[in-house]
């Protein structure tokens, strides 16, 4: 199956700024790949250059097609949630759902008018009247309800409290995505979609600095609670990173990395263990803001 | 076709208070003041024996009510009947003073609000394409919003008609008959829709200059709308004052600020057409005759200044379609 997304030396300037500096990436069908990095990173922008919302320098191609060209016929099979809380606050539930429904070919009404059930929407409810989170279950609702291929989500759980945060990822999971479809989310909440994700993008000063399955990561990247006593042992392997747990230290290591560690090595130092992807973010951006 | 239908559903559903409860709000306070008008006469009795005064053939003439009945001759009855069925949209005019304003407003708003509050991501997210936007905003203003005034005007005319023939018959004069089977009692609202496409054309180059700014700008539409073509006049003027001290020449700053600016913030106001025309059908004395307007109007397509603004507004709304596909919000 072909790349769903495929960026070769995409590039973003506004004015002098480089937003997005040349960067390649592929992105497969069938995938749930996070968008990581810090704030001002590249991260909304390239999702921008993707959805056809600004014009940008090399090649990018989404579904096949190109977004600065044919983004008419891009949107057909794409669907985002850009920012939360977006709805117009004049617009009504059944009336929300009879326009997409109007728009959208791959709409599903019965199963938008299902999510809706289950909150505490009603139909004649105006956005202005409803809370952030009912705004944000009424645009997942619209959003879930079109079977696109590729769904964009920047940020979408932004401001939210965990309760609609964990439900928002669950319905996601069990409701929406197969095989079929591919989701690229970008959020600050790393932990919270660490179990969901099946790609990681680590992206950082419009650079990618990571592009990794979730399993290619948990065979390289290995963290070590060192004993004490092995600590300058540890310490001579070169770890990428490493804090204080309880007085213990606790290091990570990249065992793919030219004259790395094996993982007999490492467990010789101490008790070993995949890094969370929080963990491995950190690391990864040591010095961004520095 | 379907998606254009939903866009101006769309555009409905958020300005039904400036394109319906305006002008049916102005509507229902004329025909409440004119019905209490006559209602209060009938009820006490003063219609029938007061003094009245009327205009017969321009001359007025003050008698009493008994008297009227007397004097209007069937001539006369026949006359202002004709007058009432070929003018009585007229009243309705108030009605046609809200749609400019609420259409000048509903421009400004219509590509700029959702920038504002950011759902424009979200209806960026959906398959529709940025020329249908902008297109279903300019249906919207040009066509939906003066067929709707059309609508209420000639309701709120034919409710005040029937107050004003409720009157007449108290002073004995029953016009009823008479307007009913005056042909252009019924053709009155047919005809103003027949002015519809004039108005559109006239109105191009302001709803253009409108949605325009409101593509661009990144805040005070309002300033830069009207901002701009004031300062270029200014401008203008003292340009032409400069060069009129320094070498006698003209730039003819009047004109273009008569024909230009007027074009791009007073497009709106149906029957701009009509003013300053030295060759207008002259009123007859069964009224101004509408077929012969309506004719005028369609002769004003002869007038190169309305295909001048019909380039102009063409082309600003190309540009605003383009700004809103590539406008980055940030």
């Amino acid at each position: 199956m072909s790349a769903v997304i495929s960026a070769r030396g995409l590039t973003k300037r506004y004015g002098k700024q480089t937003a997005i500096d040349g960067i390649d990436f592929d992105i497969p069908a069938g995938r749930i790949v996070g968008l990581i990095g810090p704030n001002g990173s590249g991260k909304t922008t390239t999702l921008k250059a993707a959805l056809g919302l600004i014009p940008f320098d090399g090649e990018l191609t989404v579904m096949g097609h190109d977004p600065r060209t044919q983004r008419d016929a891009l949107m057909q099979d794409v669907c985002f949630i850009a920012d939360v809380a977006i709805l117009p606050r004049w617009l009504r539930v059944m009336d929300a759902i009879d326009f997409v429904a109007g728009v959208h070919p791959r709409f599903d009404r019965a199963r938008a008018e299902k999510y809706i059930a289950n909150t505490r929407l009603k139909p004649g409810m105006k956005v202005k009247e409803m809370s952030k989170g009912m705004i944000v279950q009424l645009h997942l609702a619209l959003v879930m309800a079109i079977d696109a291929k590729l769904l964009v989500l920047d940020e979408p759980t932004l401001g939210l409290d965990i309760i609609y945060r964990k439900q928002f990822y669950q319905n996601l999971l069990e409701d929406y995505f197969d095989e079929n479809k591919t989701i690229i989310i970008t959020t600050h909440q790393v932990e919270e979609v660490e179990h969901i994700l099946t790609d990681l993008l680590f992206i950082r000063d419009g650079k990618i600095v990571l592009a990794a399955s979730m399993d290619e990561v948990g065979e390289r990247y290995v963290e070590v609670m060192v004993a004490a006593d092995k600590v300058n042992a540890a310490n001579a392997l070169q770890p990428l990173d490493q804090r204080t747990v309880f007085g213990k230290n606790v290091m990570l290591f990249d065992s793919a990395r030219a004259g790395g560690v094996s993982r007999a090595q490492l467990a010789a130092l101490g008790e070993t263990r995949n890094p969370s992807v929080a963990d491995l973010f950190v690391a990864t951006m040591k010095g961004t803001y520095a | 076709m379907n998606t254009m239908k939903w866009l101006l559903r769309r555009e409905f559903w958020e300005n039904k208070g400036g394109f319906v409860w305006a002008p049916l709000i102005a509507a229902i306070i004329m025909v409440v003041l004119v019905g209490g008008v006559v209602g209060y006469g009938v009820a006490s009795g003063k219609m029938a024996t007061e003094n009245v005064t009327i205009r017969v053939e321009g001359e007025t003439v003050h008698t009493t009510s008994v008297n009227v009945a007397k004097s209007v001759t069937p001539e006369i009855r026949e006359r202002m009947a004709s007058v009432a069925a070929n003018n009585y949209i007229a009243v309705g005019a108030p009605i046609f003073f809200v749609l400019p304003i609420v259409a000048f407003f509903y421009c400004l708003a219509a590509l700029y609000d959702d920038r504002r509050d950011r759902s424009i991501l979200f209806w960026k997210s959906l398959p529709i394409s940025d020329a249908d936007t902008v297109l279903s905003k300019l249906v919207t203003v040009l066509v939906v919003a003066p067929l709707i005034t059309i609508g209420v005007a000639t309701a709120a005319a034919l409710a005040i008609l029937l107050f004003a023939g409720i009157a007449t018959s108290y002073h004995g004069v029953n016009l009823f008959g008479a307007v009913l089977t005056n042909v252009n009692f019924y053709l009155a609202p047919f005809y103003l829709v027949g002015m519809l496409p004039v108005y559109i054309l006239w109105a191009l180059p302001t709803a253009g200059w409108l949605l325009l700014v409101s593509s661009w700008a990144r805040s005070k539409v309002f300033l830069w709308a009207v901002g701009v073509p004031l300062m270029a006049a200014v401008l203008l003027k003292w340009l032409d004052f400069l060069l009129g001290m320094a070498g006698g020449v003209t730039i003819n700053a009047d004109w273009i600020i008569n024909n230009v600016l007027e074009a791009i913030l007073l497009g709106l106001v149906p029957g701009t057409w009509f003013v300053g025309a030295s060759d207008l059908p002259a009123p007859t004395n069964s009224g101004v005759p509408l077929l012969p307007m309506l004719s005028y109007s369609w002769s004003t397509l002869a007038r190169p200044a309305l295909w001048g603004g019909v380039v102009a507004g063409v082309a600003m709304i190309l540009a605003a379609i383009r700004l809103r596909r590539w406008r980055d919000e940030g």
